[in-house]
């Protein structure tokens, strides 16, 4: 059967488009600026886990995350610094992790799990360690975090 | 603190419920073309008039307690003001249809009188909102359209007490307050906390929450000075124009789909989450502070299946009966479950059973409202005691999600 008529893109006809840039606020950093953040973490993430520090290095990674058109590769190594500090966190600590962190943390680090979910063997994103966290960050913060996931159009 | 009052209207979703001034009447519409009004005998709801003019199925009834009349508005584009006129040829009142003219292309989703009941406010699908009043001359209502800047469909409506203002939500995740003024009704209004000249469509404020998502219901605050939406992201915010104070509340539940405020100071907001949830706050911070559903006292009236709420069947409250009951009204193999445990399995420990749609203050001046109503996807209207809040446990939340896993 042809399927071609529903990959034409319909709202090229229509005048008003709602257009996902009016959705939410753009973020105000040039790409490069953002790039340049993401690196910076990525340093610092490595330095706080080197000494242990898992709650400190996911709060800086969870804060002012790459969002909107642009900047792939800042979300790329957002994502890739990320994972390094999930893989490497002891399931035991999960729990106490995620509770320290804050609820905008929370959010944020679930959007990264479902992210993480849609990439299957992208770097070393592993399944199972995702499915831990999750189930860990749930219990935590309920199914409104997940749903802020769903929601939120500033998408990581 | 009394418990709430539970009646069942009918096996489906109850779109939308208003009840009349002394509260001996509500009209419903269950999920049809058609609104119902059911009259109050003692701890029963009679139906006693159908109202069938809509062609498709109507999304929301308001009843204006002092004029008493009802709007109605509908999928089929159109919304209905009836009157009640003594009918010519028998004498009985009956309830007589006027058309208004909306002028919109989408369905209407929802209507709301004014606080002085010579204008309502009908959103729509057609990104806007029809504010409608009557002309004399003409001897219909007619309508003016709030289109810009709204980018999407609009889900709620609620009206400043000036009767000029109107705060509207939707689809495009942002809540909005609007100038409704019409020259020939209103007075010129006086300067408020949302701006001193108001010509129709000024926009007065624009917000939305936190973490985006359609914005599901809009509240004014009894004084007018401040604004609450519920939105998808699971959260409510309030907005005090005066101080520029925004606080977002997330929650840990599903998503809320209503609110009412019931002071100055605390509003009661519901939805997917199947029970009502009280916040409190002022213009220097807001909290969830509990719920009005007792989870100690519904874990045994929700197992007797509709809870002791008078129901049409009773006495026959048999486990047999409760498997045949289930096995239609929920889809699940009854007749073949071997004990009543089993068929619990999807009983919420929450008197709702399902989405809490509908949210409407009950009892009480407005500022000091001391009962609240709801209904739902379930056909339950439950009248709910506005000060009886138990704190919100997080063991029944783990509880709940546990069984979720099971679904």
């Amino acid at each position: 059967m042809d399927v071609n008529f529903r990959k034409i893109d319909v709202d090229q006809y229509d005048e008003d488009v709602l257009l996902d840039s009016e959705l939410y606020e753009a973020d105000p950093r040039d790409p490069a600026q953002v790039l340049d953040d993401a690196k910076q973490k990525a340093t610092a993430v490595r330095s706080s886990l080197s000494k242990g520090d898992i709650v400190g290095a996911l709060t800086l990674v969870l804060t002012d995350t790459p969002y909107g058109p642009n900047v792939e590769e800042a979300k790329n190594l957002n994502l890739q610094t990320l994972v390094t500090i999930l893989n490497s966190t002891k399931a035991t600590e999960i729990p106490g992790v995620v509770r320290s962190l804050s609820q905008d943390a929370q959010d944020t680090l679930m959007k990264y799990l479902y992210k993480g979910m849609g990439l299957p063997g992208w770097g070393d994103v592993s399944g199972s360690v995702l499915l831990g966290w999750h189930e860990k960050l749930t219990e935590v913060a309920g199914t409104g975090c997940i749903v802020r996931a769903m929601t939120d159009r500033r998408l990581v | 603190m009394s418990a709430p009052e539970i009646f069942s209207l009918g096996q489906t979703h109850i779109t939308s419920h208003t009840f009349n001034a002394d509260r001996s009447q509500v009209a419903v519409s269950l999920n049809s073309r058609d609104v119902q009004i059911f009259a109050r005998q003692g701890n029963d709801w009679t139906p006693t008039e159908t109202l069938s003019e809509h062609d498709k199925l109507i999304t929301s009834i308001d009843w204006a307690p002092n004029s008493n009349r009802i709007v109605t508005s509908a999928q089929d584009r159109n919304a209905y003001v009836w009157q009640q006129t003594p009918d010519p040829q028998t004498g009985r009142s009956i309830w007589k249809p006027t058309l208004v003219l909306l002028r919109i292309n989408r369905a209407a989703t929802y209507v709301k009188w004014s606080p002085n009941e010579d204008k309502f406010a009908v959103a729509s699908g057609a990104r806007a909102i029809a504010i409608c009043s009557f002309d004399p001359e003409g001897d219909w209502w007619v309508s003016r359209l709030l289109k810009k800047p709204i980018r999407s469909t609009v889900f709620s409506v609620d009206w400043h007490p000036n009767n000029v203002l109107l705060a509207a939500g939707g689809a495009d995740m942002k809540a909005r307050v609007f100038s409704a003024y019409i020259k020939d009704v209103d007075k010129r209004p006086s300067p408020s906390v949302w701006g001193e000249k108001l010509p129709f469509n000024t926009i007065c404020g624009e917000y939305a929450s936190s973490s985006g998502g359609w914005v599901h219901s809009v509240g004014f605050s009894p004084s007018g000075d401040a604004l609450a939406f519920a939105g998808h992201d699971s959260s409510v915010t309030v907005v005090y124009p005066s101080s520029q104070a925004i606080y977002h509340i997330k929650m840990t539940t599903l998503p809320l789909v209503t609110l009412t405020w019931t002071s100055e100071e605390a509003l009661v907001a519901a939805g997917h989450d199947c029970q009502p949830f009280v916040f409190s706050g002022n213009e220097g911070g807001w909290q969830l502070i509990g719920t009005l559903d007792d989870p100690n006292q519904n874990k045994t009236s929700g197992r007797s299946g509709s809870g002791g709420a008078p129901s049409p069947v009773g006495r026959l409250q048999s486990s047999a009966f409760n498997s045949f009951r289930n096995a239609d009204s929920r889809g699940l193999s009854g007749p073949g479950a071997p004990d009543g445990g089993k068929s619990n399995d999807t009983e919420l420990f929450t008197v709702h059973q399902n989405t809490i749609t509908t949210i409407r203050p009950y009892d009480g001046a407005p500022g000091a409202v001391s009962r609240v109503s709801t209904s739902g996807v379930d056909g339950k209207l439950v009248i709910w005691d506005a000060s009886a809040i138990s704190p919100v446990s997080v063991g029944s939340l783990a509880g709940k999600m546990g069984g979720m896993s099971l679904r």
